[in-house]
């Protein structure tokens, strides 16, 4: 009986347990249907995420923009104020005796500058410690510091000027894992995951030793994420905390390497890695993070830099070097603790880069948009070639002919010069533009846009279509040269009062600036003097027609209409259109286009594009010669004669004034044998301004050329054109040798037909003279 | 059958790249060469008229000439380019630029420079020379015959006319 109640309690037993088996059983099945079921296909498409991304991984590259390098030769015009401004602008940074690419170090006109490696649009050039000294007239000798030798030609790492950003707003510099100092590898391991180079992407104990802490501490003071984790944090996975997404983030993190190696793991996390923001774009990676606060290439860290960036990673904003340096250094010196624990680093070591300052410069290596005016020429020039997301996204490097220094003083003349102008009683809502351009080369040095030169927005030098006035008329003039058989210089014309019917059938009387008119005067004078009457007068009897092909022939298109008050500058151009024509002119008709970018690059350095200098010659250059020469008559003589004293040098320049009707505009151009500039100072809403050509664009004009290097405008005539002895009133051919005769140039044919009595008298004994050596033989 | 003909092109591709790989002709069998600075520098009988070069100009001259050597026209405009930011109104400087323009059969710029070189420089002896046959030499392929002939006159009298200053 008890044996078999016993048995049927032990049966009873064994159905229960095969129930329970069998609901187990029936459980696990389920439970693996559902694993099956969901958890494969989110495995799988996770896997699928994680491949795709990490495979596909292609990073939207800003791309950057450079200014043109410095070159550095003896006998190179350059003074201590330019060559620090160009140090400023590539991010150097002051510091003695350190031996740190990306520093300088000076002593009265010598300069210790060690030059960072960089690739230029046509070679790399390696790190060089360089020892320059400047004299009075410039750099008198380059020596390299290793060796000592005498260099003849050197160049300086550009500043980068600008980026040109992705529309998601990431900014980031690709590195490869080769170029990542070994310092920065190891120590963002000892800092951030120990473990890393062993864990499956999880490091338990990690988690662990992270959990202990925090109920220790009583609150999370330590994260367990390893590297992989932070990445696939990174790359897939918003910021919320919930259970599933660690699930998904520690699931990613296996599947992510499963599938790559360490290596490849470490190279997508150093360039994705957040450390910072300019303005609404991240700064991403370790590379970009390297230029921005310290304006210096990864690969050339020191030791407490890289501390520094490691030690951000655990918060870019907390750490930021700029905004909380105590809290920064803090940090650093905690990071640069662990890498002398962990043997990265000696104690003594570490004790000398802890006291070293965070040395980030003090603003970032391309701030926001430093050169508004100047990169939104370089982006007009390039989208005539690139589409805009190229432009934006595949990291092209853009070598432009900006001059750092040159737009430094660009930007003091036009605020300076404004603040002189409103002292003198002119309003104070005046703009002003400024180009700055090489003569030969049509190359851009620099561009002011605005009043306030660092506001973006309207650029007026490239989009201010304004009234040239008088800017106009020595292309009038220039067309009466060409007609060598008619006029030269000194050729008497009239300025007398003229009435002119117009397009819409209104008289039209211009008047003089003085309400004055002169009779006759020479060609040349009415030219200095800028004379209404006299140019509309020349300017009626040769063609109005042939003035618009002027201006046509020296590169500047636009629609002019060929009617009389063209010939006084009622023509719409922008400063920038000025200096293209006037280009013409100064390069003793040489047409160049005036460009910004010289080449474009990949990130990788192969040479895209490039945009090299192209000439045309123009048929009448011993013209253009000659009317060099009565430009520079101009200054000395003409509207511009205050010139050379606001200069304040002895240098010979070229130039034009501009006036536009109740002194709206104010123009100058003017140049030296290398250099031109086009100014124009006026109202946005076009009204009057009281401002005429020398009392406001000429100013500004003369504050800039004070200290550029400048050499005299060549007066050199081509073939065809010559400098010979006349006399004056009445004109006449002359000799060096007789009283009263001066030089003048003439297109060949020009010159005055009669002979001076002086030279009459010469020729003959010269003829006796022939004779008498003829028979004395 | 698409196949085996589809190799013959690429063996034929192949073939005709290796025919047109970028080997540059032997310096005595260049255009430039033969028309331009041989028969100038045979004229002038070594006269020069140009002013020395800074040691800066020097070297990039130099390696303008190495480049042009290896037939790497390009790389020697880009150093000639450089060299003219330093000495932009350099009559020799100018003139090499316009020796590679030729090279790159770029005749239009081979000619602007060699005009430029002209009115800036000498205008006599060996430059004087160089010059004019370089704007024959492109001239004759812009297809203007008379201009070129007409060129190669004026590189005769480099020699002819007396230097202003001598």
């Amino acid at each position: 009986m008890k044996k078999a109640t016993r048995k049927r309690k032990a049966k009873a037993k064994a159905r229960k347990r095969g129930a329970l088996r069998a609901a187990v059983w029936r459980f696990s099945l389920f439970l693996s249907g559902v694993v099956l079921g969901v958890g494969i296909p989110w495995l799988a498409w996770l896997d699928y995420r994680v491949t795709d991304e990490f495979e596909g991984r292609k990073w939207d590259l800003p791309s950057r923009v450079y200014a043109r390098p410095l070159s550095i030769y003896p006998g190179r015009a350059l003074t201590a104020q330019d060559l620090l401004s160009e140090l400023d602008a590539s991010g150097y940074r002051q510091l003695s005796g350190a031996g740190v690419a990306g520093t300088y170090d000076r002593s009265g006109g010598q300069f210790r500058v060690h030059r960072r490696s960089f690739t230029f649009d046509d070679a790399l050039e390696p790190a060089l410690e360089l020892e320059i000294q400047l004299g009075a007239a410039g750099v008198t000798s380059v020596r390299r510091l290793d060796t000592g030798e005498a260099i003849d030609l050197e160049r300086l790492d550009p500043a980068e000027i600008a980026s040109i950003y992705p529309l998601h707003e990431e900014d980031r510099t690709l590195v490869s894992i080769a170029q990542v100092p070994d310092l920065l590898i190891t120590g963002l391991q000892a800092v951030e995951d120990r473990q890393f180079k062993h864990h499956p992407g999880i490091d338990l104990r990690g988690i662990g030793r992270a959990l202990l802490a925090n109920i220790r501490a009583g609150k999370a003071v330590q994260g367990g994420s390893t590297l992989t984790q932070q990445l696939v944090k990174n790359y897939f996975l918003s910021s919320e905390r919930t259970l599933v997404r660690k699930l998904n983030e520690a699931a990613m993190s296996l599947l992510l390497e499963w599938h790559y190696d360490k290596p490849e793991i470490l190279e997508a996390y150093i360039n994705e890695v957040y450390l910072g923001q300019q303005g609404s774009h991240g700064i991403h990676g370790f590379a970009r993070a390297s230029e921005f606060y310290f304006a210096t290439p990864l690969a050339q860290l020191q030791p407490h830099q890289v501390a520094l960036l490691v030690g951000m990673v655990k918060g870019a904003s907390l750490y930021n070097p700029r905004r909380n340096p105590e809290r920064a250094l803090e940090r650093r010196n905690q990071v640069l603790e662990v890498f002398a624990e962990t043997g990265l680093l000696t104690a003594t070591a570490k004790e000398q880069w802890q006291q070293r300052p965070l040395d980030v410069t003090r603003r970032p290596g391309a701030s926001a948009n430093r050169y508004p005016a100047f990169v939104e020429l370089v982006k007009r020039q390039l989208r005539k070639v690139y589409r805009e997301e190229d432009l934006r996204n595949r990291g092209l490097r853009i070598f432009t002919t900006l001059s750092p220094s040159d737009q430094a003083r660009a930007e003091v003349a036009v605020k300076s010069g404004m603040g002189d102008l409103a002292a003198r009683g002119l309003p104070e809502s005046l703009q002003a533009a400024m180009v700055l351009a090489d003569v030969s080369s049509g190359e851009i040095r620099a561009l002011v846009g605005d009043a306030s030169p660092g506001r973006a927005g309207f650029n007026r030098a490239l989009d201010a279509r304004r009234q040239v006035g008088s800017v106009i008329k020595p292309l009038v003039y220039l067309v009466a040269l060409e007609h060598d058989s008619d006029f030269n210089l000194l050729t008497p014309i009239e300025d007398e009062p003229i009435q002119l019917r117009q397009p819409d059938g209104s008289l039209w009387a211009p008047k003089n600036y003085d309400g004055k008119s002169r009779g006759s005067v020479r060609l040349v004078d009415a030219l200095t003097g800028s004379l209404n009457l006299a140019t509309v007068r020349l300017g009626m009897r040769l063609g109005v027609q042939h003035l618009v092909a002027k201006l046509e022939q020296l590169g500047v298109e636009v629609d002019v209409e060929p009617v009389p008050a063209t010939l006084l500058g009622a023509v719409e151009l922008t400063p920038m259109e000025v200096a293209q024509a006037y280009q013409s002119i100064a390069a003793g008709g040489f047409t160049v286009p005036l460009r910004s970018v010289t080449a474009v690059q990949t990130p990788e350095g192969r040479t895209l594009q490039r945009y090299p200098l192209r000439m045309l010659p123009l048929e009448r250059r011993d013209a253009i010669a000659v009317l060099n020469y009565a430009l520079t008559r101009v200054v000395t003589e003409g509207t511009a004669r205050n010139l050379p004293q606001l200069m304040g040098r002895d240098v010979r320049v070229a130039g034009k004034t501009g006036t536009t009707n109740e002194r709206r505009d104010s123009w100058f151009v003017g140049y030296s044998r290398d250099r031109l500039a086009v100014t124009w100072v006026g109202r946005d809403d076009n009204g009057p301004a009281g401002v005429t050509g020398s009392n406001a664009a000429m100013r500004l004009w003369a504050r800039l050329f004070s200290g550029l290097p400048a050499e005299s405008v060549s007066l050199d005539m081509p073939e065809g054109a010559y400098w010979t002895w006349v006399e004056l009133d009445p004109d006449a051919r002359s000799d060096a040798s007789c009283e009263g005769a001066v030089q003048w140039p003439f297109v060949s044919g020009s010159e005055p037909k009669s002979e001076s009595p002086c030279l009459a008298r010469l020729e003959r004994s010269e003829r006796k003279s022939f004779w008498r050596k003829w028979f004395d033989r | 059958m698409i196949d085996s003909r589809f190799w013959w092109v690429v063996l034929l591709g192949l073939l005709l790249s290796a025919c047109t790989s970028p080997q540059p002709a032997p310096v005595e069998e260049r255009e430039v060469t033969r028309r331009v600075r041989a028969p100038a520098s045979e004229e002038s009988a070594g006269v020069q008229v140009y002013p020395l070069q800074n040691p800066a100009v020097v070297q990039l001259m130099e390696q303008a000439d190495d480049a042009e050597r290896s037939g790497d026209y390009a790389t020697a405009a880009v150093l000639l380019e450089r060299a003219l930011r330093i000495r932009p109104r350099d009559p020799e400087i100018l003139q090499h630029m316009a020796e590679v323009k030729l090279q790159m059969d770029d005749f239009e710029q081979a000619l602007s420079f060699a005009v430029r070189s002209y009115d800036i420089g000498p205008r006599v002896g060996e430059i004087c020379a160089r010059n004019w046959r370089t704007i024959s030499v492109a001239r004759d392929h812009l297809g203007d015959a008379g201009g070129s002939l007409e060129a190669e006159q004026r590189a005769g009298q480099c020699m002819n006319t007396r230097p202003p200053s001598l």
